[in-house]
């Protein structure tokens, strides 16, 4: 059968160009979400195995079972289903779901760790595969120089990519569907060919080599795909096809590689065209094509990683980030919305509410009204999705991006990223009151300043070019720690079959974090404005802050305290831009913490805001709990004034409001919440998690996790199952502002 | 103007997104009242009318997105009626429109009848049917009230009445038909007559400002209890 049968033809036909292929044959959707179908009674079936399964795996304390024989590769293990005969999509990472699999390429050590903690031990054979083996983590250990190991050691360069993949890359998983995989290899040998007519400077002979890597592990996919009895060297003939072998491409990346955040893309409107196809051939109905979307959502929620414990101290709740980003405008005008893109929010009725696939709007002014609406409706029902602004991204990485992890934009196919955790800004500060040592344990960190005085109290200007210095300081170190880490892990752990689905000459990002953001700009607007004398304590060193009078702080659409928080994204990233990167890189930073805000806050001493030692900062670009005091739109507002700019790997924003302050009933609630929605988004902000709930509810859920088994609710950038964050950071989330004045 | 507080989301104080500004100060000493630390300016911060447009109107783009505009509130909004008319005014031409929550305990004057006819729309509260009983739990003037409301419908300003309903005092069908009675004369004017359950979240404020609170053991009404009377309510007046 003519795989491309009925499609219109364009240059997607001759060159791999998917939004071409996208522009010239979806059908835009305007209207609701009425046509939409319920689960069939099959996937229901297996629903409640899986949850069984999810069961299990809690009660045996977050993970089902380990496998310990073999190392994680795309041919490493026999097919495994949920129920052979009942599943319609095929594929898991191992033989069974739910079992982890071992993955040491970027790091030994951390492997067996987390294999410990969970008390199972890595095979004999394993452990000797790799004594004859460097890993991503023994490189950069190799390499590290004292300053990056001491600023990682204080905390205040955290959750670094330097024992675990990178992750954070979208493969363009569409183009094993819309081409296969034997076009793909064609073009890859194409551009080998072309590179190989170049003169062999570095650059060059890497790309030849990362080709043949690619080319590998793609050919190994065609056989790993086989083993489940599907052809993936020829396009997809129809819908269900299409679904599946993108799963298989997105599936042998998982297989292969245990980097956080390995996003799905941009993956709704594209099949679409492919159901589309079948309803006019007259060969799938409604509830079929929901039912493709219902199991391939069921297989993405069963990916996982084997992890240590203390990544899920940083990361809690196990996340994956499967983010699925949809929705948008096209660059011709028209609404990339489809049907399929309901179908996809849908399986959070249909299956009830999760975490992942981290389900991402890309939210514009033009996006159809009653798209809008249901959306609204899907977050004030399930609390699963997030909201980001493609009014401001389509201008800089067009109309065919998508979201990996949480708010990182990128081209599909066409950009990669090197994830780069984050810095934690306070402690920075308190490093340029302390003479650049650590506050807690007095180790000279940075270059040796000025402690300032004892009971006196801190003058603004003083203390700015102190932070200055230091923030120059702490940019260079740490974008060559990043250089570091990618070199590294290009060398020992490159990701060959998820770059196999990127263009060969990629462009690359170098993506910067800071955490803490709204701590530090209180702090700076406490010195600025009111009164600060720091306490030493018997080390020489500050332990404390008098903050004496009123200051204006982040989250009341101050102009005063949101005018320090806007320069000092706009002064870090430029600090960043100063060194250069491996590989070329774009600098770009992110404002997002994730759940790490609690561990930051723990790692940090007391702030000139009176913040006390330990406690936690507040997430992303989240104004610090309680401080917003004039509801929730000052609060958007003042977050609304970062300028994406600076900020290119995303702002994130959670916002928390309780049905009654939101509205009288679901309806008016989701109409308000679309209001929020567009006013947030009209002046420019990039990111926004909606939660509707009570803070009631958390606290019943806290005290008996049985009552709400899926209360799902957003954090930062991401969803979580409630159930599976610890006390710490079920008691930060409960502390965090609910907006509720009635 | 004297401020207590600035809510910049409001979604449930008059039709779609809001914008609430309480203004400080109030006539009424309400057995019920939930906002206890607006009664007097003790707390309260003064702010221009230039300071105040200008935050409302940061969240212009909410409100045009939400059909929805401000609302003043209080404490009794109508007892800084010279400057609240200046900027209704103001915010009129920028696009915004107002909606006055006020219990209607002020003398009609002229600069009242102004903010009244500026505004988009008035929540008027009707607090006790009665002239002894609105007395007895407010300190207030029922007939005040009454005649606001025969203002509001004379000119065609659209209005809604608010009835806070607690256990006890005014949660049976016979209260209802007492208050029925007061509203029958302006029926056609009235656009709703919405109960407000009565609500235990203001007790705190009691306790940080060292009020006695008489209703300490009261508690908040059911919800099935407001919908079952709201359903008679618009009965009553057949709405």
């Amino acid at each position: 059968m003519d795989a491309w049968r009925s499609f219109k033809t364009g240059t997607w036909c001759d060159t791999i160009h998917v939004s071409d292929f996208i522009r010239l044959n979806y059908t835009p959707y305007e209207g609701d979400g009425s046509f939409l179908c319920s689960a069939t009674q099959r996937t229901k079936d297996l629903l409640a195995q899986v949850q069984e399964l999810f069961r299990q795996e809690q009660e045996n304390g977050g993970v089902l079972d380990i496998d310990t024989d073999r190392v994680s590769s795309i041919l490493s293990y026999a097919p495994g289903y949920i129920e052979k005969g009942k599943d319609i999509i095929l594929g898991l990472q191992t033989e069974k779901p739910l079992v982890r699999a071992v993955n040491p390429f970027a790091g030994f050590r951390n492997a067996e760790q987390a294999c410990t903690a969970y008390g199972y031990k890595i095979s004999d054979k394993i452990r000797e595969d790799f004594l004859y083996r460097t890993t991503h983590n023994t490189g950069v250990f190799r390499a590290y120089t004292q300053d990056m190991r001491k600023a990682r050691h204080a905390g205040i360069l955290t959750g670094l990519p330097d024992a675990y993949g990178r992750g954070r890359l979208i493969g363009d998983y569409r183009r094993l569907a819309l081409y296969g995989m034997d076009f793909l290899l064609q073009q890859k040998a194409k551009d080998a060919e072309m590179i190989g007519q170049q003169d062999m400077c570095e650059e060059n002979i890497r790309l030849l080599e990362d080709i043949a890597k690619q080319t590998e592990f793609m050919k190994q996919l065609i056989t790993m795909a086989e083993q489940y009895g599907c052809d993936i060297r020829r396009p997809a003939e129809n819908a269900y096809e299409a679904v599946q072998w993108l799963y298989f491409a997105y599936l042998g990346g998982q297989k292969e590689q245990n980097g956080a955040a390995n996003s799905i893309g941009r993956i709704t409107t594209f099949l679409d065209i492919y159901m589309e196809r079948d309803f006019a051939e007259g060969t799938l109905t409604e509830s079929q094509a929901q039912e493709l979307m219902d199991d391939l959502v069921l297989k993405l929620r069963l990916i996982r990683h084997l992890r240590t414990p203390e990544y899920n101290d940083l990361f809690a709740g196990d996340p994956v980030w499967v983010t699925c980003s949809e929705g948008g405008m096209g660059l011709d005008g028209r609404t990339l919305v489809t049907k399929n893109c309901f179908r996809m929010l849908h399986t959070l009725y249909n299956l009830g509410p999760s975490a992942e696939p981290n389900i991402t709007v890309l939210w514009s002014e033009k996006l159809p009204a009653a798209f809008k609406k249901y959306c609204a409706r899907v977050s004030v029902d399930t609390d699963s999705i997030q909201y980001e602004n493609d009014d401001r991204m389509r201008p800089e990485y067009g109309d065919d991006y998508a979201i990996a992890c949480c708010v990182s934009a990128m081209k599909e196919g066409k950009q990669m990223q090197f994830f780069g955790a984050r810095c934690n800004l306070p402690k920075v500060l308190l490093m340029a009151l302390n003479g650049g040592k650590d506050e807690i344990h007095g180790t000279q960190i940075g270059p040796q300043g000025k402690v300032f005085p004892d009971n006196e109290k801190l003058n603004y200007e003083e203390v700015l070019e102190s932070l200055k210095v230091y923030m120059a300081w702490m940019a260079r170190l740490y974008v060559n720690t990043m250089n570091i880490i990618h070199y590294m892990h290009d060398k020992y752990a490159y990701e060959r079959l998820i770059m196999g689905f990127h263009d060969t000459v990629v462009d690359r990002l170098m993506a910067f974090g800071v955490s803490g953001l709204s701590v530090l700009t209180d702090s700076l607007s406490a010195i600025k404005y009111a009164n600060v004398t720091p306490v030493h304590g018997e080390n020489g060193l500050i332990t404390d802050f008098i903050t004496e009078g009123d200051y204006p702080q982040y989250g009341n659409d101050d102009d005063r305290a949101d005018e320090i928080a806007q320069w000092l994204t706009e002064f870090f990233y430029q600090e960043l831009c100063k060194t250069p990167t491996y590989r070329g890189a774009k600098h770009t930073l992110s404002i997002l913490t994730i759940t790490s805000n609690v561990v930051y806050g723990k790692k940090t001493g007391t702030t000139p805001d009176g913040r006390k030692a330990g406690e936690p900062f507040a997430p992303g670009a989240n104004p610090m709990h309680g401080r917003d005091k004039e509801g929730a739109l000052a609060s958007l507002n003042s977050v609304a004034k970062l300028d994406y700019a600076c900020c290119q790997d995303g702002i994130s924003n959670t916002f928390s409001i309780t049905p009654d302050a939101l509205g009288c009933d679901d309806d008016d609630r989701s109409e308000k919440l679309v209001a929020v929605l567009d006013g947030y988004f009209s002046q420019g902000a990039h990111h926004l998690n909606v939660n509707v709930l009570n803070r009631e509810k958390l606290i019943a859920a806290m005290e008996d996790p049985t009552l709400y088994p899926n209360l799902t609710i957003r954090v930062s950038g991401y969803a979580v199952n409630f159930n599976k964050l610890t006390r710490d950071k079920q008691l930060e989330v409960i502390a965090r502002t609910f907006h509720s004045k009635m | 103007m004297r401020i207590h507080s600035f809510e910049s989301l409001a979604a449930r104080d008059g039709d779609g997104l809001r914008y609430a500004v309480f203004l400080a100060g109030c006539p009424l000493r309400c057995v019920y009242c939930h906002n206890p630390d607006t009664w007097t300016h003790e707390r309260a911060q003064e702010y221009t009318i230039e300071q105040i447009a200008k935050k409302i109107l940061r969240c212009k783009p909410y409100m045009l997105a939400g059909h929805g505009g401000v609302t003043f509130s209080g404490g009794e909004p109508l007892f800084q009626a010279d400057e609240l008319y200046q900027l209704i005014c103001l915010l009129k031409q920028e696009g915004i429109g107002s909606c006055i929550d006020t219990s209607g305990n002020v003398p009609l004057t002229q600069k009242v009848k102004d903010v009244l006819e500026a505004s988009e729309s008035v929540l008027l509260d009707l607090k006790f049917p009665t002239e002894e009983a609105y007395y007895q739990h407010t300190k207030g003037k029922l007939f005040l009230v009454t005649e606001m409301l025969s203002y509001l419908t004379q000119n065609n300003i659209p209005t809604r009445i608010r009835t806070v309903i607690v256990p006890q005092l005014n949660d049976s069908t016979e209260a209802l038909l007492a208050y029925a009675r007061v509203l029958m004369p302006f029926k056609d004017g009235i656009s709703q007559w919405e109960l407000l359950p009565f609500h235990t979240l203001g007790f705190e404020k009691y306790e940080l400002l060292g009020i006695e609170n008489p209703l300490l053991n009261t508690s908040a009404l059911p919800d099935e209890k407001r919908l079952e009377l709201q359903v008679f309510a618009n009965s009553l007046l057949q709405k």
